[in-house]
């Protein structure tokens, strides 16, 4: 019976489908999404610009019908959201539309240091083309010092991009204040909504937001489409980044993929019913796997504050044990270590070196995510899995040895050979 | 010719008799009827996280449901849950029609 089911995949041979602890990298798609898309792939495979049959306005009327359903999560205006290829699309147009919209009289940007990539990236680019920006470091509970940002604010600063809920830490920034902020200073506030979207409640009026990158694949819905949100009062002007026949409102050209836009629109019109039970069952089982670990295990760090924190993503530090090697011995549990993106390199996460965390511990990180799916269960096993293997490592550590017989390792002199 | 908000006035007793009707709750054995589909139906989903997810979404909502006390609020619950029986009906055949061949881990047995 097990010869059959087992996969083996890069030598390694499990024994069935590893549970999914990995919701920050990527979620299921929705029964129920998956259902509203089907027929656009099936009969109504219609594109929504053409304008003279039947496949067309049903299309089209389809596509309007989703972004209706992605304002009202957000209590924004249909006129507002305009459909994108994902949440890094959006961050490009945000950061580098905004700024190049406005070049002659906003030379200045600020941001975090612990923003996603693709912002840190358009930021880069911005600055070779002579743009001025500012990293605003964080505390070690990853939360950024509102009084700092109020003072870095100059009057050539044409945006404040501030993520809402950090993908690898699952801290949330304090968004209502950074918006009185802005607004008070006359300054767009743009927003990473991509992994807050559906999970916190949002509101783009309450929280003063300008501009906001919104993701499907993380609320349970299809890859390859976000939303990107655009102020109409005050309006936000952005210099678009595809040139083409103007769709969108001449915002981002290129045909409107009906069928994941649709999926889109399904996966928000669930989450904007199913969050309050979503996040009081993740809650629960967060603490489940917190409390399971520590009873058996000591020394676990958690990355980033608890109080301030979206409770389906937990990133734990195991000291004394190397995140790679507790990796390769988790491989019945989909979790990660750092972000999908940044794993390419052998650098610990950049966002743990912002928090101030120690080089050692970084490397040990684990990232567990657990959303809508997760039965206790799994978050059972990944417990008693996990535990295993860091007990299992400790115990052939000789720093754990030399901790526990109270030689402080920070004082050790290793010799050459 | 009447005006329209006198018409309306006229037949108020009439609307207000019609809509009750229309609203009223859905019998207990016909709620009962449909929870024990769902849960028919959620056993026979491949998949282990979506299987488990269904059960216990239908038990949680026809449990906080319950509670509804006006009838339209009940048969509006009731026909979104005859709704729903329907998408998991058709989502269960075409999870099984790409089930994978291993399953997933906490279906095994543990070693």
């Amino acid at each position: 019976e097990e010869e059959d089911d087992s996969i083996t995949i890069k030598g390694v041979r499990i024994s069935g489908r590893p549970l999914y602890l990995d919701m920050q990298a990527t979620t299921p798609v929705d029964p129920r999404v998956l259902d509203a898309m089907l027929p656009f792939y099936l009969s109504r495979y219609g594109n929504p610009h053409s304008r003279t049959h039947l496949y067309g306005w049903e299309s089209d009327a389809a596509v309007e019908e989703a972004r209706a359903r992605v304002a009202r999560l957000i209590g924004a205006d249909p006129r507002e959201i305009f459909f994108t290829s994902g949440a890094t699309e959006c961050n490009n147009i945000a950061v580098k539309g905004v700024m190049h919209f406005y070049r002659d009289r906003r030379r200045h940007v600020i941001t975090t240091q612990t923003e996603h990539k693709c912002v840190l990236d358009s930021c880069r680019y911005l600055q070779q083309e002579g743009f001025e920006v500012t990293y605003l470091p964080v505390r070690p509970d990853g939360l950024i010092d509102v009084a700092q940002l109020a003072d870095a604010i100059r009057p050539d600063t044409g945006l404040v991009s501030v993520m809402a809920v950090n993908n690898e830490i699952g801290v949330v920034q304090p968004l209502e204040e950074i918006g009185r902020i802005c607004r008070e200073k006359g300054v767009p506030f743009h927003t990473d909504a991509a992994q807050a979207l559906g999970k916190i409640p949002i509101d783009v009026n309450q929280m003063g937001i300008g501009l906001m990158s919104l993701s499907a694949h993380k609320i349970y819905g299809p890859k390859g489409v976000g939303a990107l949100y655009l102020r109409r009062r005050p309006r936000i002007r952005v210099e678009p980044q595809m040139s083409g026949g103007g769709q969108e409102r001449g915002i981002r050209s290129g045909t409107v993929p009906t069928p994941i836009v649709v999926g889109f629109g399904a996966a928000c019109e669930i989450a904007a019913k199913e969050m309050d039970y979503d996040e009081r069952r993740v809650s629960a089982l967060q603490q489940r796997l917190l409390d399971g670990i520590r009873s058996k295990v000591d020394d676990v760090v958690i990355n980033g504050s608890m109080e301030h924190r979206y409770a389906g993503n937990l990133n734990l530090s195991f000291a004394y044990v190397e995140g790679e090697s507790l990796l390769m011995g988790l491989k019945e549990v989909a979790v990660s270590s750092g972000s999908a993106c940044t794993s390419a390199s052998l650098e610990p996460s950049y966002v743990l070196r912002a928090l101030g965390v120690d080089e050692d511990m970084a490397h040990t990180s684990i990232r567990f995510g657990i959303g809508r799916f997760t039965t206790e269960e799994e978050v059972d096993r990944a417990t008693e899995l996990t535990v295993h293997q860091v007990l299992k490592l400790r115990e052939m550590s000789p720093l754990y040895e030399m901790a526990k017989a109270g030689i402080d390792i920070k004082s050790i002199q290793w010799s050459q050979h | 010719k009447p005006s329209f908000p006198k018409a309306r006035f006229l037949l108020q007793p009439f609307i207000a008799r019609k809509a009750s009707m229309a609203a009223a709750g859905p019998a207990k054995t016909e709620v009962l009827s449909l929870f024990r589909a769902f849960l028919r139906t959620a056993r026979q989903f491949s998949d282990y996280n979506i299987r488990e997810y269904t059960r216990r979404r239908a038990a949680d909502a026809f449990r906080e449901n319950r509670a509804l006390a006006d009838a339209p609020a009940a048969a509006a619950a009731f026909a979104d849950g005859k709704q729903q029986l329907e998408v998991a009906k058709r989502q269960v055949l075409v999870y099984s029609l790409y089930a994978p061949k291993a399953k997933s881990v906490v279906e095994m047995k543990i070693q």
